[in-house]
């Protein structure tokens, strides 16, 4: 009886110390690089490049970054700026068209199963690969002469958005009680009233789910953007994939532009953790 | 009377909310899918000369089939994806293990370890770019240190295809992470509470009890990474660029090259519908290994 103990004792120690290991290699592999690509921003030009490489920079200067926007070459203030715009405006109009046709989509009763339906569409068109779309929708857009445009780049990832923003609603609509719903009817309060007075209310912290979501995934979006963006409408996922080929051995502006778009990114995950881990699991662990 | 008319103005301004959701939806997807259909079926590769569209049947759907370049970038992206899939399933597994619980601290590291996923892909590539440059790069000096020759990364034909699933490691593993500690967090108790009484080990209890009980979580998430990782755009467009030769020139690439560089459209909608049918196939397979689960599990 004792030794099994003792061998149970062991072995729970042993998986301590395995987890120990396990969890410290896992941050070190994320972290590690997302520094490195930060200590490359802030290094001299002679040390870009040098062989062996330069852990320590022997000075540190924020010249790249300066570059970045004195320089009248770069387009990166450009690039932030409708980054941030796009993103903005398309995370609302996501939130706003997606909510209000869920709630329609678990209000509505029409015959011929016709809701369940478009509900079905809506989730099939949020898991067909978008390089089918991109090109056709690339052709439209040049049609209506929106090519370059921020609209263009705006309406593409509404629609990117839309699927996973009405089934993350419909899933937390479901989970309100009826009954205040029900007895705002019988005092008389029509649809729009009861969606904006007492249903908005409770579903906000749903609809803060789907804001992250959306905003996070317009802010990394490369393919759309990059298919309808010329030289206007650039994002900043745009602009540093432009390091390429000669241009890519300028390591310090490109760690510097890599930097300033990773860092909003950490800010933001640290404050909206909780509502972020919902968000991300919401599809995988219901039903 | 009056019951009536309320159902439908009820009704009419329920369709109303509607109406956005299925204009951006049309705008973006039902109408390009529809236009991708009609141009896999004609002859339109310059789009400047639209007008001389004709119709020309399946033999797009040829092309693309007897297309050696296609199918060496479908047997690629078909590598890639099987690799990092099961790459990232057992390393998110381990990990999601090892990071469960309600600690403060352990909240910590979870957020910690999910900001690859919300980095640009562009940028992903851009940085280990760097860290796996030949001359320059961090890992290879590292590699040094400790006696071994440096290796090629990206730049031999040999190494480029490990080495960008390698990045897509980096950037996907914490989705998997994910999905896997809430599977293991929503797991009913009393299986594993029964086990620990009965004296199993903690190993016993992974192997036997929790993972035949994930098993259909698990393969929700070899859904998302299977199809994910098999259109992979991002990285690869600023690691390898496709090459060397045609060695990283996974779907997406090819089709986003020959779409908006070359204009060749109906080759690409053609393709794209290949494409379509390929995810649905998967999506079927693995839905029809999740039912299996599911029912071995609640039998079992």
């Amino acid at each position: 009886m004792q030794s099994v103990y003792i061998r149970a004792q062991i072995g729970e120690w042993l998986f301590t110390f395995f987890r120990a290991v396990v969890i410290v290699l896992s941050l070190l592999f994320v972290i590690l690089p997302l520094i490195w690509l930060f200590i490359n921003s802030i290094k001299i030009p002679l040390e870009w490049l040098s062989i062996p490489p330069v852990i320590v920079p022997s000075k540190i200067t924020f010249e790249n970054y300066v570059q970045l926007f004195a320089d009248p070459n770069s387009d990166a203030l450009l690039c932030l700026k409708n980054s941030v715009i796009i993103t903005l405006a398309a995370t609302a109009l996501s939130v706003f068209i997606g909510s209000l046709a869920a709630y329609s989509l678990t209000h509505l009763k029409l015959p011929f199963k016709i809701v369940p339906f478009i509900a079905g569409m809506v989730l099939l068109l949020g898991f067909y690969p978008k390089i089918t779309s991109v090109i056709p929708y690339f052709v439209v857009m040049k049609n209506l002469g929106l090519m370059d445009t921020q609209m263009a780049i705006i309406i593409a990832f509404v629609g990117l958005n839309l699927p996973t923003t009405v089934w993350l609603m419909i899933t937390f609509y479901e989970e309100l009680p009826k009954e205040i719903e029900q007895s705002a009817m019988l005092d008389g309060c029509g649809p729009w009233g009861r969606f904006y007075k007492i249903v908005l209310p409770l579903a906000l912290p749903g609809m803060v789910v789907a804001a992250i979501l959306s905003a996070l995934l317009c802010w990394i979006e490369f393919m759309i953007a990059s298919s309808l963006a010329i030289v206007n409408a650039k994002t900043l996922p745009i602009a540093v994939s432009a390091y390429l080929q000669d241009k890519g051995m300028h390591w310090g502006p490109m760690s510097a532009l890599g930097t300033l778009t990773v860092v909003p990114v950490i800010i933001f995950c640290v404050f909206v953790q909780k509502y972020l881990v919902r968000g991300l699991t919401f599809g995988a662990i219901k039903e | 009377m009056v019951k009536r008319k309320f159902w439908i103005s009820e009704t009419i301004l329920l369709m109303l909310f509607l109406i956005p959701l299925l204009l951006v939806l049309g705008i973006t997807d039902l109408y390009p899918l529809a236009f991708s259909t009609f141009l896999s079926t004609t002859s339109w590769d310059l789009i400047d000369r639209g007008a001389s569209a004709e119709w020309v049947g399946l033999r797009n759907f040829l092309t693309v089939l007897r297309d050696p370049i296609f199918v060496d970038s479908f047997k690629t992206s078909l590598k890639f994806s099987l690799g990092a899939t099961a790459a990232e399933l057992v390393l998110g597994l381990i990990v999601a293990y090892m990071v469960v619980g309600e600690s403060k601290v352990m909240r910590a590291v979870r957020t910690i370890l999910l900001i690859p996923m919300f980095i640009p892909g562009v940028v992903v590539g851009t940085m280990w770019r760097m860290m796996l440059n030949v001359n320059a790069g961090i890992v290879n000096h590292l590699l040094s240190v400790v006696g071994i020759p440096p290796l090629s990364w990206f730049s031999a034909p040999d190494t480029a295809l490990v080495s960008t699933i390698l990045v897509d490691i980096w950037y996907s593993t914490p989705f998997v992470m994910i999905i896997l500690v809430a599977g293991i967090t929503t797991l009913p108790g009393d299986p594993v509470r029964a086990a620990m009484i009965d004296g199993a080990s903690r190993w016993q209890i992974f192997r036997y009890i929790m993972l035949p009980l994930l098993a259909p979580i698990l393969t929700v998430a070899t859904l998302f990474r299977f199809i994910g990782s098999f259109f992979v755009l991002d990285h690869i467009y600023t690691t390898t660029y496709g090459g060397p030769g045609f060695t990283t020139n996974v779907v997406s690439f090819h089709l986003y090259r020959q779409g908006l560089t070359h204009f060749k459209l109906s080759y690409v909608a053609a393709a794209s519908w290949l494409m379509i049918g390929f995810s649905l196939m998967v999506i079927v397979v693995l839905r029809t290994i999740r039912g299996f689960l599911e029912r071995s599990a609640a039998a079992g």
